[in-house]
This record gives C-alpha cells, sequence and structure tokens, in this order.
C-alpha cells in the first residue's frame, strides 16, 4: 500500500486525463453529468407524485438523497469491471503498482459525485424547502465509509474482470436488479415485511439508509447503523484488497 | 556505489491456452462439451537462467526471435514475476525500463499532458516531473507542439517526445529493448549518444538488440539465448559469433 502512495501523482494524472477527455470540446462541460440524475428525479417524481401517488413526502428531495450516491456506486463499479483490461498495454510494459486504476476509477466517480451535490444542494435548499441540519455533519463519515466500500468491491470487480470477461455484461444487468433492491425511490418502511428482509441483505441498502438518516429524516446514525456500516466496509475492504494482492501478479500475463 | 544485479537460476512458464476460456459461459459450455474444454500446454520461455551485471556494466542480451530476451527483461523490471528462481536488484535503485518508448500516451492529450502522465507512469512525483520537463522538451526539439495532441503528431515525433521523456527519467539503471529501431538515422544517433553518455556516467545498462554492430560497440558482456537457455555468456565478440552460428543453424 506504501507504493500506492508514492504514486500518488499518477492516480492524479489518471483522474485528471479521465475527467478532460470526458469534456473536452463539450460546450455544457461537466453539466452533462448532472442530465442523468437529474432527469431521473424528474422522472421518478413525476410517477411517484402523480401516477402513483403516496411515496415519502418531499420526495424530489428523498430521491436526489438516494440517487446522487447510488449513481457514485454504480458507475464506478462498472468502470471497474474494465479498469485493468482497458489498462493492459501499460501493464505489460511498465512495473507499477495496480491498484492504481480502480482506486482512479472511484476518484472520477467520486469527483463527479461531489460535483453533483455542489449544484443539487443549493437547489434543494431553494426549492425543496429543505432547511440545514446538524444531523448533516454526519453525511462526511457515511460519505467515507461509503467511499471505502465501493472501493473494496472494485476491487473484486476489476480483478474478476480480467479472469472472466463477461463480469462486465453480468455487472450491467446485476446492478439494473440492485438498483431497485435499495431503497432508493420508495421509502424502506412501505414495503412489506418479507420485501423488507430481502432488501436488508442488500449491504447497499445500508449506506443508502444512512444517507437517508443523516440527510433527509435529519437524524444522527444509530448505532446499530453504523456498525453495520463499518461491518460492510471492513469486510469489503478486506475481502476486495486480499483478493486484488493474491491476483495482481498474473495480471500483466492475463490481459 | 549501486550493488549488482543478480539472476538466480530464473524460469519462466507461460500456460498457453487453446480454446482460451476467458468467459464464464465458456466455461459452462465447456463442462458440457469436451470439444470446447480448454486445453492448457506450458511454454518454458526462460530455463534456469543466472548471470550477474555489475555496476556500471553495458550487458547485451541476444538471440533469435522468441528466445526469451523481452520475456528475461520483463521479468526483471518486475512486470511478469518468475516462476522459478529470484532476481536480486541493487537496493533502492531507480529502474527505467525501456520495453516501449512513449508508454502511456494518449492520443487526444498533448505533449505536454503526455509527459506529465508518462511521467507519473513510470513513478516520479510532480516535483520531479517539473525538474525534467524543460530538459525533455529540449531534447525532443518538439517546444513548439507542447500544446497539441499528439495525434496530430508524425509517429517520428511521437517517438522523439517518447525518448526524450525516457533518457530524462534518469535513472540509475536502465533496462532497454530494441527502442533504438524507431527513428531515422538521425534520431537514432541520437539515441546512442544519449547510451553512451549513460555509459561514461558509470549507470548499468541490460540492453536486448537484434543490431549486432551495437552490441559489439557498446556491451561490455553478452549473453546469448536460445529457446530460453543460455548458451553463451562472456565477451561481446564471441557471443555475437555464437548468434550467428545460431542464426545460419537455422537457415541449413
Amino acid at each position: 500500500m506504501s507504493s500506492v502512495f508514492y504514486y500518488r501523482e499518477l492516480i492524479r494524472n489518471l483522474v485528471l486525463k479521465d475527467l478532460k477527455l470526458k469534456y473536452r470540446d463539450s460546450i455544457l462541460g461537466f453539466l452533462w453529468s448532472l442530465a442523468n440524475p437529474l432527469l431521473l428525479i424528474l422522472v421518478y417524481s413525476f410517477v411517484f407524485g402523480h401516477l402513483l401517488p403516496g411515496g415519502p413526502p418531499n420526495l424530489a428531495y428523498f430521491l436526489m438523497v438516494g440517487i446522487l450516491p447510488w449513481n457514485f456506486f454504480a458507475q464506478s463499479l462498472m468502470m471497474s469491471t474494465s479498469s485493468i483490461i482497458d489498462n493492459g498495454s501499460l501493464i505489460r510494459k511498465v512495473a507499477l503498482p495496480m491498484e492504481v486504476f480502480p482506486l482512479a476509477t472511484v476518484l472520477f466517480n467520486l469527483a463527479q459525485y461531489l460535483l453533483a451535490l455542489i449544484v443539487f444542494f443549493p437547489m434543494a435548499l431553494l426549492f425543496f424547502k429543505v432547511s440545514v441540519a446538524w444531523s448533516w455533519v454526519a453525511f462526511v463519515p457515511v460519505l467515507v465509509l461509503h467511499i471505502l466500500f465501493t472501493i473494496g468491491m472494485c476491487f473484486i470487480f476489476s480483478t474478476a474482470t480480467v479472469f472472466y470477461r463477461d463480469i462486465r455484461h453480468f455487472t450491467e444487468i446485476f446492478l439494473m436488479l440492485l438498483f431497485w433492491l435499495t431503497p432508493i425511490i420508495y421509502d424502506i418502511q412501505a414495503v412489506s415485511d418479507s420485501l423488507r428482509t430481502v432488501l436488508y441483505m442488500n449491504p447497499l441498502s445500508y449506506f443508502i439508509l444512512a444517507y437517508q438518516d443523516v440527510l433527509y429524516h435529519n437524524v444522527f446514525l444509530s448505532v446499530d447503523r453504523l456498525i453495520a456500516l463499518l461491518t460492510l466496509t471492513f469486510l469489503s475492504l478486506g475481502l476486495g484488497y486480499s483478493l486484488f494482492v493474491f491476483c495482481k501478479v498474473r495480471f500483466a500475463e492475463e490481459v | 556505489m549501486l550493488g549488482e544485479i543478480q539472476v538466480i537460476n530464473v524460469s519462466k512458464a507461460f500456460t498457453i491456452r487453446h480454446n482460451k476460456a476467458d468467459s464464464l459461459k465458456s466455461k459452462v459450455i465447456g463442462i458440457f462439451h469436451k470439444r470446447y474444454r480448454e486445453q492448457r500446454e506450458t511454454l518454458w520461455a526462460l530455463k534456469g537462467v543466472s548471470f550477474n551485471v555489475s555496476p556500471g556494466e553495458v550487458f547485451g542480451l541476444v538471440g533469435r526471435n522468441g528466445s526469451g530476451k523481452s520475456t528475461l527483461l520483463k521479468v526483471i523490471a518486475g512486470i511478469y514475476p518468475p516462476t522459478q528462481g529470484k532476481i536480486q536488484l541493487p537496493n533502492g535503485a531507480r529502474m527505467g525500463a525501456m520495453i516501449e518508448i512513449g508508454v502511456g500516451f494518449h492520443p487526444e492529450l498533448t505533449g505536454k499532458e503526455n509527459i506529465f502522465l508518462s511521467a507519473s507512469i513510470h513513478g516520479l512525483n510532480r516535483k520531479e516531473i517539473e525538474a525534467i520537463y524543460g530538459a525533455v522538451v529540449e531534447f525532443s526539439e518538439l517546444d513548439t507542439f507542447m500544446d497539441t495532441p499528439i495525434k496530430n503528431y508524425s509517429s517520428g515525433m511521437q517517438a522523439r517526445l517518447g525518448f526524450a521523456l525516457a533518457v530524462n527519467l534518469n535513472p540509475e539503471l536502465l533496462l532497454i529493448d530494441e527502442v533504438l529501431s524507431v527513428g531515422d538515422e538521425a534520431f537514432q544517433h541520437k539515441c546512442m549518444d544519449q547510451i553512451d553518455r549513460f555509459q561514461a556516467q558509470g549507470k548499468t545498462i541490460l540492453f536486448v538488440s537484434h543490431s549486432t554492430d551495437v552490441v559489439k560497440d557498446i556491451c561490455d558482456r553478452v549473453c546469448v539465448l536460445e529457446h530460453g537457455l543460455p548458451v553463451y555468456l562472456g565477451a561481446p565478440d564471441q557471443g555475437v559469433e555464437q548468434y550467428h552460428a545460431l542464426l545460419s543453424g537455422n537457415h541449413s
């Protein structure tokens, strides 16, 4: 891990490269990355506000609190499936700590997530009658744990795709299913007991619920919730990093 | 003073896969249909190679195509783990592996952006990159093109930028794989001058080449590889003779 710190300039340059390439020669630049969550929020607000009423109050804000972190997680995971194999030509020619690639993927998506927060939160304060609460300070630890959890998952998915290329397609479908099995666009209290049991088997639910606690319900995290987040983060990072380190010596021959 | 490079009984096996099952689908199909099952074959690219390279020595690796020269260079560079044996490198030496020049260059990025990206791929931090930036631009003679995306460079210009960066990474230990075969004669001449300069500075150089003239000219010692086995280790003149013998043996 110390060599990863030594290569921090590379991580920075990889993230900057991806950001530059994504938005170079486009007029609206990074505003494009806001289009996807904005459209999702509008569509679901319309569906649950008008076609299927009975959703949580202040629906658009509720959706925003869930969709932005979901997008960060889902896009990181999707991109991580190609983070090693797309850099195959590099890995075969230079000895470098390969952890930098999944890390750069997560940081690239984190940059977009934070930019989206900077734009969406003032909008929420202005238009959705949301007011600042003390519980919002707990957003920071939730975010940190969510980032670490995502890094662990990205280690697993980037490694798996090196050996089985169709993990990428699997991930795409898997994420679609996971989106509906995570309480992002509906309130977990509004579903039946049996479905709720299923939702609690999805690790990502705990993170989305934590975001909703501190930003939407304006309460601090309960001890149970915090323990759940810490355990999941620890497991994800521990398993992910061990798997990555165990397999990475073979990457140069497999990519 | 830098220690020596020790290559201790290094062997490297590659698994060649016929019908490579690189997707879950083909793996599952393979369970039911024998015809589609993955066939594995082990290829020994290196078989028990041992030698030491002293500090300040220029060491040549010669051999026919597929003899294992590049694989050995990659094992020493730490890109492939050796299957058996080990590589002992001097502690704390900065190693510059020029397996290919211009590694990590992205066509959409400008010359300047590519210098920063590629140098960081080789492990330099920002201060170190800023310190060598001027020298890289000067060596490449491309200062008017630094803000142009390199997709608009000619292939010769890209090679110049890549080599300019490679020589300025300023490693104590250089691994060079045939990079001299790119570029026009004037550029090759410049590269050779640079290698002479490295030699004069007392840097350790491991050099893979097919050009026997260059090998005779600059190497202190050579190792001749054939099918992954070291068949000769010693003076360049005899090494080149051995190599020619292998080549003519191949033709008869």
